[in-house]
Parts: C-alpha cells; structure tokens; sequence
C-alpha cells in the first residue's frame, strides 16, 4: 500500500471537521502513515473471521 | 530519627511508627514539604503542592490517633497523586493548558479510598499532556528522572514515578493506559502495578481511553504497593465496568513462597532480534528468573507469538479512543496543545475504521493467547521494554515514518497486558553498570486477570531476597 500524500491526508481531515495546519502536516502524515503501514504489515491467517473484541468482558456482562 | 530522614522509610515503615505514636503525621508532613522544596526544583514531579491542606489533615490525623481512631492502613502517610486523578476543590490539569483551571467538584473514587485508609494527599504530580506518551508535553514543564536528569522517568505518569523515586511522596497514584504505571516505575526503579481492567473505578478520572485505562500505585516496595492498591481496589457502581468480585488482602498474600508457583519466561521478549531487547536487559530478566526459580518457582520458556504486534494494535486502540473523549478541543483549542500531543491526536482522529477494527479483532487474538498461556503458568516474566530509560528528546515533532513505526512496535512489551486485562506489575531488577551510567533495570510480570495477588507475591519474593530497592538515586 502507498503512503497517504499531505492532499489526501487533508482530504480526511475535512471529512471528520478537521483543520491541519501547514506545521503539522508532514508529522501527522509521518504519524498516520506509519499506523497504516504498521498494521497493513500484519497478516494473520485467519484474522478476518475473527470476532473483534470491543470491550473485555470477564463473565458475560458488566453490572450496572 | 530527624524528621529528614522520614522520607527514606517506606510508606508501611512510616504507618507503622504513626501507629505507635513513634512519629507523627505532622512531622511526616512537614519532613515531605522540605524535601519536595529541596528536590523538587530539580526534578519538576509536582504540579500543585498542597502544603496547607496536607498540614491542616496531618493535625487532623494526629489528633485521631491520641484518641485511639485509626483510619487505616495508610493512616497519616503523604501520597502523591496524578494530576488526571479529580480532586474535590483542588485543580487537575491533565498536564495542558486546556484543563489548567479545571477545579472538580468530587474526589475520584480511588482518591475516596485513599482518604477511607487514613491516606493524606500531598500534592497532584506532572504527566505528560492528556497522559500521552511522549516525555516533553507537559504545559507545566518536563519531569526529570532522578537517576539521571536528561533521561524519560517514563510516561505518562512522570511525576509519580520520579516524586516516589526521590522520597517526595511516600507511595503515589499513576493511570496505565498503555503502560504509564510500569513505564515510570521501570524508569525509576520503582514497583508499580497495573491493576486488572474492573479492579479499580475510573470514576472521577479523566480518561485517556476507555478500554485500556487502569488506575495504579507505583511504590517504592512490593508491600506499599500491596497496601495502596488495597485501599483503592473493589466495586464502584459509578464506574459499571468495576467487577465484584472480592478484593483479598493483598499485604496478607505476600508470604514470599513461590514453591508452588508455575513462571513461564515470553520467548519474544527476550529475543534480540524480535524487538531489539538489549543485552543488560535481557540479562536483568533472566538473572531475575533465576533467582525465582532458585526460591523453588518451577521456571520456563513460553511462546507468545502474537505478543510483538501487541504494541500496534494497543496504541491504535488507545488512538482512537482517546480523541473521540473530547473532540471539541482539538477544533477549537488546537493551539493549546503541545504540538506532539496535537499530532498524536490528530493522527488518531484519521484511522481509517477497518485498520482500528483490526486492531480490535488482534485484541481478541493477543488476548486468547495470552489466557491461553496462562492456563499452564501462575505468572508470565518479561522486560517492559527493549533498553532502560533513554535520553528524553526535546525537539518537537516526529522524526520519520520509521521511527514512528519503531516506536509502536516497541509499545508491544507493555500493550500486551493492557490488552489482555489482566495485572501486570514493573519491579527493579538491577541497574546498568556499562557506559549508560547506573541506570534501573526492571522485571515486568504478569498473571490472571484478578489475581494481582499472585503478581505481588512473586513480586515480593524477588524483592526480599534482593536490595535493588534500597538502592538511592543521585539526587
């Protein structure tokens, strides 16, 4: 997978209300880029049948 | 004894002399306020000092044990507590200029429990900004560690660990969300215990993120550790994710004897070239499960071979989370975060959700994995990180790509535990003798969820046939 560029990092910003200004840009970029590529890096067999875990839960539910 | 030499007894030594009226909570008081006006200039742990509130409760408590009343296990000792941790009337800042006048109306439930065991709250210590990560966000200055001035305490809970190392508390508060109890206390020499997620309440803690936030004492001994989480430990129905399930007496469990007890060693931790662990760390663990297994602990090997991608999948959990608690800060205020905490929080608000659905789907994985190991060993040993405190950075901003990528794959050796939910504790385990200088070196073990007496006892053990945490730093 390519890295995100500054524009389409932008891009996502504005989708969620977001302003980056220019000094931040090249470290956010840095930052976002390196999770995404961190994590496309892992490759499990078997991982997209995997239920994801949300919330720990010892025995069922939490009390309320 | 002078009132100096206060400081140095640890927080049960000190309970107990209060108890037999051997000292008073005054004179503890006010040895702690001289040494924080001492040290403190040099090290920056505390934030806010609470000189005339802590001196009006030691009267109080004074005056209570020459009537016969004793509060608790903590009764007249001075504790520090985090600055993310509400206190009724007293500001808490998180560390940033956005919460600097920020005053509750409530005490935490764990500043509750303290209070309930005769504690006395001397003051609230640094983080780092919004209990990030990085050593160099504090809107109120960096903390410095007392073993060595230019190197990371640990984060986030800086202050606690470098005011407990340098006896400017007696025993504190941290909050672990990836690590911020063991990070410090490893940085600092120190004993610190993330308790199990459910253990303690959150309630009146500003949160970091809400599935991996836990509240902890990090101490000077394995028994003030004990004893400070006993007090703050057990159900809260204000915070519905605490469990109820009995609290033990957690001082009782500490008998030392690990005859019976089942230690396996994480394999991935202690190979160099899965994290890059160095040699004096790598050599502290296993010196360290050596002298367990020496006590009669049955000690081996264990694979874990998700544990090294833990740290990813943490820290984008944690990412996540912690921007969706208060997003209006980072659109109206973005000038009033230190630019590295601005970063991290931004970066968290663009995960893309199938890359944060996979990190949570790899918490199920880590997490079956790990229970999994546990159901064949009472403890799991390993480092808490790959080298002892590093020198702090104190230019703003992210190096490159790699080094972030770097940095979160080294997150692995304490997002593990966070992730699993169960306790996992940092104690000394030596100290560098190489061209570092004598820098602390720790030993993190872990076990089932809600058996941190398990952890504190091995813990214990180690300790009691050792003297690491008599050693003083050069402050």
């Amino acid at each position: 997978m390519s890295d995100l560029n500054n524009d389409e990092i932008r891009a996502l910003a504005k989708a969620v209300g977001l302003e980056i200004l220019d000094s931040d840009i090249t470290d956010v970029n840095y930052s976002l880029n390196a999770i995404i590529e961190a994590m496309d890096g892992v490759d499990i067999e078997g991982l997209n049948a995997v239920e994801p875990l949300a919330i720990i839960l010892q025995n069922g539910e939490a009390q309320s | 004894m002078s009132n100096g030499g206060l400081v140095f007894l640890s927080a049960t030594e000190l309970a107990s002399k209060i108890r037999d009226k051997d000292v008073s909570p005054v004179e503890a008081v006010e040895a702690y306020l001289e040494r924080i006006a001492q040290i403190d200039p040099k090290l920056n742990a505390y934030i806010t000092v609470l000189a005339d509130e802590a001196l009006a409760e030691a009267r109080q408590s004074e005056s209570d044990i020459a009537s016969g009343k004793n509060n608790g296990p903590l009764h007249g000792v001075p504790v520090g507590i985090k600055d993310q941790i509400h206190t009724k009337g007293i500001r808490t800042t998180d560390a940033s200029k956005i919460r600097a006048d920020f005053v509750p109306d409530t005490d935490a439930a764990v500043v509750e429990g303290l209070k309930r065991s005769g504690a006395i709250i001397l003051g609230k210590l640094n983080m780092t900004e919004f209990a990030m990560g990085d050593p160099i966000t504090s809107a109120f200055g960096v903390t410095r560690n007392p073993w060595d001035l230019e190197r990371n305490p640990g984060t986030s809970s800086a202050g606690s660990g470098a005011a407990t190392a340098s006896f400017m508390c007696a025993t504190s508060l941290g909050e672990d969300t990836g690590g911020s109890v063991r990070g410090p206390a490893a940085n600092c020499g120190l004993v610190g215990i993330r308790p199990s997620w459910g253990r303690v309440s959150r309630f009146g803690v500003d949160g970091a993120s809400w599935s991996l936030d836990t509240i902890g004492p990090i101490s000077r001994t394995v028994e003030d550790c004990a004893v400070t989480l006993g007090a703050i430990a057990g159900r809260d129905p204000r915070d519905p994710w605490t469990w109820d399930v009995p609290v033990p007496d957690y001082r009782a469990a500490l008998t030392g004897d690990v005859s019976a007890l089942k230690i396996g060693l994480v394999k991935e931790f202690l190979d160099p070239d899965v994290l890059g662990v160095t040699k004096p760390v790598r050599q502290g663990v296993l010196d360290a499960a050596q002298l367990l297994a020496g006590l009669g602990a049955e000690v081996e090997e264990v694979s874990l071979p998700l544990a090294p991608i833990s740290g990813i999948a943490s820290r984008i959990i944690s990412s996540v989370e912690r921007t969706s608690l208060r997003p209006e800060w980072l659109r109206e205020r973005p000038q009033d975060f230190h630019h590295n905490t601005r970063i991290a929080f931004t970066a968290g608000e663009l995960i893309p959700s199938q890359i944060y659905y996979k990190a949570q789907k790899l918490r199920a994985l880590v997490r079956k994995q790990t229970l999994d190991a546990l159901e064949r060993y009472d403890v799991l040993a390993m480092p808490i990180d790959s080298e002892p405190a590093t020198i702090m950075d104190m230019r703003p901003g992210v190096r490159s790509k790699e080094a972030a990528i770097q940095a979160l794959r080294r997150g692995s050796y304490r997002g593990l535990f966070s992730m699993v939910s169960g306790p996992a504790l940092s104690v000394c385990c030596g100290f560098t003798s190489d061209g570092e200088g004598k820098l602390p070196l720790a030993l993190q073990l872990a076990g089932h969820p809600f058996d941190e007496a398990t952890v504190l006892n091995v813990a214990h053990a180690y300790q009691q046939n050792t003297a690491w945490h008599l050693e003083r730093p050069p402050i």
